[in-house]
């Protein structure tokens, strides 16, 4: 039986607003899907071997958590970008996605630099970008809507017209609440604002993130498993979402 | 002049409480908004007829409990007390706690105010009054701690209560409190528990107070008394737990909560560590104000869960329990407990993302639901209920319980009722804030039906 390694970068500080969850879907559906898992947890010191991990997932974490690890994570930079342009699939999520552009703001409005694996920056907005939050995206090869919520001050500019979004804003405010970028998609690897978790609620993403673990592989993951609870909370929030307007 | 304002802003006031009773709305802060239009000095003129003490109440968990419990005790006392209701813990709610009580011209006299506040309204409040004491019952992340806002939060306490003649009460267990350890100008008095037979030795709750506030490093646990709070130190700078000076022993809890604060015997309806600290800040709050041994058992021993703790219907001679979710602190606590009966049960949860409940509610992710697929030989169902229904249902399939043992109805009383018709031996629903009091209105109306059939049936026979 094929079995799927999952590094997870600081485990403990960088995992905000329930982004374990997305861990756990992924195990879980590996799980149905009949292969196994494991989570290996990289925090300060270790000097993990990206290629020998099938993903990398980072969540978010407050401005004094990403104080903590700033300097660990600019010393891995290096080798984290090297897997990602391997197509090694990672999902970043909140001020982890942030990281990886050329700079952010904190919250005493000192510029940071950061990983500068992509042209874009982040200004600080004035009132939180916060609420639940529908995207149309077409990573999986067709179009299809993704849910979350969202809670950031973090104002997130592409500096580059090559940059793809993660997906484009139907209701919320997204990168930056201005032009309808959501998030960025490159390769592999999805960085995003949105939380809530967010695999969980859409199985397709989370499916995206299986395939391409697996392909590296050369393994074809049988398709189907029942996702109607999954829909379920999808259409639920999706509905609510767009009845609001 | 300034008179007349104040006695205009106390009328305009107890009309509006009135009109808001007769709309069936308690403890509400709208009255106050009003009075404070009029006279913007209501609360701070108010508050000079507290003769005794002004006692402040904040913290993430468990204040409303132990804003309770010493209002109890201090009522067995047999002292005048002035006391904000909880869904009103802000400055207007305040308000109206004050013009309620008051007399129309504002010169009655109290011994006491007990004030319940949100911790981001500390600070606000202190502009207004001079409160003898600050109790603090814990600071917990939750989704506070975003953008270091606990933090911030914390500092601006901080920046309150200094110079100022405030005494502090504060959990010794909680490595959050070190944020006061610097103030000199002040009193502090800490409570906490010693060694428990409850405590345990790793903690699975993630991310609560675990990092040194001082230095960043680390903190190292000798044990966990329960969720952040227990007894640490920082190998860095040496920070660890201050010297109690009231502490907490002998804990037992089972159906109830028993315990030793120092040497006064005590004993609580309520369940769980939560609840056991609520009560030791209780008791210390009220040995603080010099109330009597007798007087504070009996407060606790006869302060009853309210609405949403732990409360239990019979419905068709079996009892559902009705429990209050609002964070992932809260949920753990209260599944371990659930979890502790052994009795075959099913399991309802009403999840809403309304203002009360909080729009985001990712935190049920961070929530230790796993103990559901532990535990799945004697839960037999899980019905999922509210707004969010679906997330929950989510939830507790990626727990690894059983799908098809997981129901989705989002009508709050078909849900119930459903649950409730299932067999088992016990029901416990869990619900956050905005579908809590919808809840306890269907297990009422369902367990009064059985309450007056057998009545009924009777009659109609002798008839
Ligand atoms: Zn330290």
């Amino acid at each position: 039986m094929a079995e799927f390694i999952i590094a997870h970068m600081y485990p403990d500080l960088m995992n905000l607003y329930g982004d374990r969850g997305n861990l756990l879907c992924l195990r879980k559906r590996l799980q149905w899907y009949g292969y196994q898992s494991y989570i290996n947890e990289i925090s300060f010191a270790s000097k993990p071997d990206y290629h020998n991990v099938d993903m990398i997932f980072m969540g978010g974490g407050s401005d004094r958590e990403v104080k903590l690890i700033y300097q660990d994570l600019i010393s891995k930079g290096a080798d984290l970008k090297k897997a990602m342009e391997d197509g090694i699939p990672m999902l970043f999520i909140d001020s982890a996605y942030q990281l990886l552009g050329q700079a952010y703001m904190d919250a005493d409005e000192n510029l940071i630099d950061g990983l500068g694996f992509f042209k874009f920056s982040t200004l600080r907005a004035k009132n939180r970008l916060t609420g639940n939050i529908i995207l149309n995206s077409t990573i999986t090869g067709k179009e299809c809507t993704v849910v979350g919520f969202e809670n950031h001050y973090g104002c997130t500019y592409f500096q580059d017209d090559n940059l793809q979004p993660f997906g484009r804003v139907l209701k919320g405010f997204g990168n930056n609440g201005e032009d309808g970028y959501e998030g960025l998609i490159y390769k592999n690897l999805i960085g995003t604002y949105l939380h809530g978790p967010l695999l969980p609620k859409n199985p397709e993403i989370a499916d995206f993130f299986i395939k391409a673990m697996a392909e590296r592989r050369g393994i074809t993951v049988k398709s189907g498993l029942d996702d109607s609870i999954e829909h379920f909370a999808h259409n639920q929030v999706k509905d609510k979402i767009l009845a609001r307007s | 002049m300034n008179r007349i304002r104040l006695m205009l802003a106390i009328l305009a006031g107890k009309t509006f409480i009135i009109i808001s009773r007769l709309l069936g709305n308690q403890g509400s802060s709208f009255p106050g908004k009003i009075a404070r239009r009029i006279y913007p000095a209501v609360l701070m003129e108010l508050a000079a007829q507290v003769k005794g003490k002004i006692i402040v109440i904040t913290g993430t968990n468990g204040k409303t409990t132990t804003s309770n419990m010493v209002a109890r005790i201090i009522n067995e006392s047999n002292a005048t007390l002035i006391h904000n209701q909880s869904g009103a813990n802000m400055i207007p709610g305040i308000t109206t706690a004050f013009i309620e009580k008051s007399g129309l011209t504002g010169r009655k006299k109290f011994e006491y105010a007990l004030l319940e506040t949100d911790e981001a309204h500390v600070p606000l409040l202190l502009k207004e009054l001079n409160p003898s004491l600050l109790l603090i019952t814990n600071f917990f992340s939750d989704q506070l701690d975003r953008f270091g806002e606990l933090d911030n939060i914390i500092k601006k306490i901080k920046a309150a209560v200094n110079n100022r003649e405030i005494d502090l009460l504060l959990n010794a267990d909680d490595p959050l409190t070190a944020h006061f350890h610097d103030l000199t100008s002040l009193r502090r008095y800490y409570f906490g528990f010693t060694a428990t037979s409850y405590d345990s030795y790793d903690s699975q709750e993630s991310r609560e107070g675990r990092y040194c506030i001082i230095c960043g490093q680390k903190l190292e646990y000798q044990r966990y008394h329960y969720a952040g709070l227990g007894k640490f130190n920082c190998p860095e700078c040496g920070n660890h737990n201050p010297e109690l000076n009231f502490t907490g022993h002998n804990l037992v809890m089972a159906s109830h909560i028993e315990l030793m604060v120092d040497n006064i015997k005590i004993t609580s309806p309520y369940q769980g560590f939560d609840n056991a600290y609520n009560i030791i800040a209780a008791v210390a709050t009220a040995r603080i104000l010099g109330i009597n041994e007798q007087d504070i058992q009996k407060g606790i021993a006869d302060y009853q869960p309210q609405a949403g703790r732990m409360e239990t219907f019979y419905i068709n001679g079996r009892p559902a329990v009705l429990i209050l979710v609002k964070n992932p602190t809260g949920l753990n606590q209260s599944l371990n407990t659930v979890i502790q009966d052994i009795s075959l049960k099913n399991l309802f949860f009403a999840l809403n993302d309304n203002q009360g409940d909080g729009r985001d509610i990712s935190w049920i992710w961070d929530a230790d639901i796993e103990v559901i697929e532990e535990e799945q030989h004697r839960i037999k169902q899980v019905v999922c209920s509210g707004w969010r229904s679906g997330d929950m249902a989510l939830r507790v399939k990626y727990a690894g319980y059983p799908v098809e043992r997981i129901a989705i109805k989002s009508n709050l009383k078909e849900a119930i009722e459903h649950i409730t018709s299932l067999e088992s031996e016990v029901v416990y629903l869990f619900s956050t804030y905005s579908a809590l009091f919808k809840c306890r209105k269907i297990l009422e109306r369902m367990s009064d039906v059985r309450d007056r059939k057998p009545e009924a049936e009777s009659m109609r026979s002798e008839g």
